[in-house]
């Protein structure tokens, strides 16, 4: 199991992804676990992901912290809200979001990010809570400043992100970094660091309330938790030295694969896990 | 927007320190309580039990950390939005010890 999330976080990190949409599929279609608990336990390593990977981005001044904090109100609303629907909602759903989600995100590899620039006209949050930044820009060695725009949208997108997030034990990277890029349209750089960086507190939000349950496996969340540490270190190592473009290729075979195996398992049949 | 820039740095370093510090001393509580499984199953349990609870705690403490130094600024609209950040967190924490029934 550790070996297993080792390879799901490296997955995660060569992408700049977070684990959980390799390891809750993993647990689930390998090792036979009820989605609930791959649920809970992912969530420790998306936390673990997030908070590992954290400190480059920052200290290269990527991560727009205030954005962040302004954000995160919605995303753990969102992760609440999760938290309270979870036990309500029929396994077969939640087998079908996350096959929909793994369809996005490989939809999402397949389409290069197009920055699309956002219409800045309703500027009065970003004004007042005094958004506008800039980062530092390697090639030039300049500081290319930017505008934040549309903060109520972006906020409403967030509690969505933040609700997917505690109901599928993933870090809704696949919805946050769009929402983000559309938006409040910020640069693709930026947006991914401040991505990252509140998952941490969307994840926490959610597992703290599992673990106060009690619904959080000790024994299986420890070494997915640990192998997602090691992976995430590994996979952005890894990160500059494999051609972007074949990698590329195998995510989108490997999540299309994922998404199948979900929706068909949605159904109540799984081909790919006989053992089961 | 300068005075914005040097309060972003003011932020960035503390937070990335607190981080990778609380991510290495949770992984190395966890992993001991692997280890230590391995021949006192009850001990290295609460210790895994332990290293989890820290990975939960620690983007927690992180946004502690935020509203301490936002405080220090005297930014106390910042101060007060990572203040709500908290309190949504441990308000689903005390929720999930006692209302809400366990999920299966």
């Amino acid at each position: 199991m550790f070996i297993a999330s080792f390879v799901a976080s490296a997955l995660g990190g060569v992408l700049g992804m977070a684990s959980g949409i390799f390891v809750v599929p993993i647990l689930v279609i390998a090792f036979g676990l009820d989605i609930r608990e791959a649920i809970a336990a992912s969530l420790v390593s998306v936390i673990a992901c997030s908070c590992g990977s954290a400190a480059p981005f920052l200290k290269e001044r990527l991560t727009h912290v205030r954005l962040a904090i302004v954000l995160e109100t919605a995303t753990t609303l969102g992760a609440l809200t999760g938290v309270f629907f979870i036990g309500r909602i029929p396994t077969a759903y939640l087998y079908g979001l996350f096959a929909l989600i793994l369809a996005l995100s490989a939809r999402q590899m397949l389409v290069r990010r197009v920055v699309v620039v956002a219409a800045t006209d309703a500027q009065g949050w970003a004004d007042r809570l005094r958004l506008h930044s800039s980062f530092p820009d390697r090639a030039t060695r300049q500081d290319v400043p930017y505008q934040v725009g549309r903060v109520p949208l972006g906020l409403v997108v967030m509690y969505g992100a933040g609700l997917m997030s505690a109901l599928l034990g993933i870090g809704s990277g696949v919805l946050k970094i769009p929402a983000m890029d559309m938006a409040l349209g910020l640069p693709i750089k930026v947006s991914s660091a401040t991505s990252n960086f509140m998952i941490g507190v969307t994840a926490a939000a959610s597992a703290g309330a599992y673990f106060a349950r009690g619904d959080i496996n000790i024994r299986i969340a420890a070494p997915v938790a640990l192998g997602s540490v090691v992976g995430a270190l590994a996979g952005t190592r890894v990160l500059f030295n494999v051609p972007a473009d074949k990698l590329r290729v195998l995510f989108v075979v490997v999540l299309s694969l994922l998404a199948i195996q979900m929706l068909v398992s949605s159904c109540g049949i799984s081909w790919l896990a006989g053992a089961r | 927007m300068k005075r914005d820039a040097t309060v972003e740095e003011s932020l960035q370093r503390p937070i990335a320190r607190l981080l990778l510090c609380g991510t290495w001393l949770a992984s190395a509580v966890t992993a001991a309580g692997l280890l230590l499984g391995i021949y006192r199953e009850r001990q290295g349990l609460a210790w895994t039990e332990a290293g989890i609870a820290l990975f939960i705690i620690l983007p927690v403490a992180r946004v502690g950390l935020m509203a301490v130094i936002f405080l220090r600024q005297r930014d106390y609209l910042y101060a007060s939005i990572a203040t709500l950040v908290m309190a949504i967190v441990a308000a689903g924490f005390l929720t999930g010890m006692g209302a809400l029934a366990p999920m299966q």
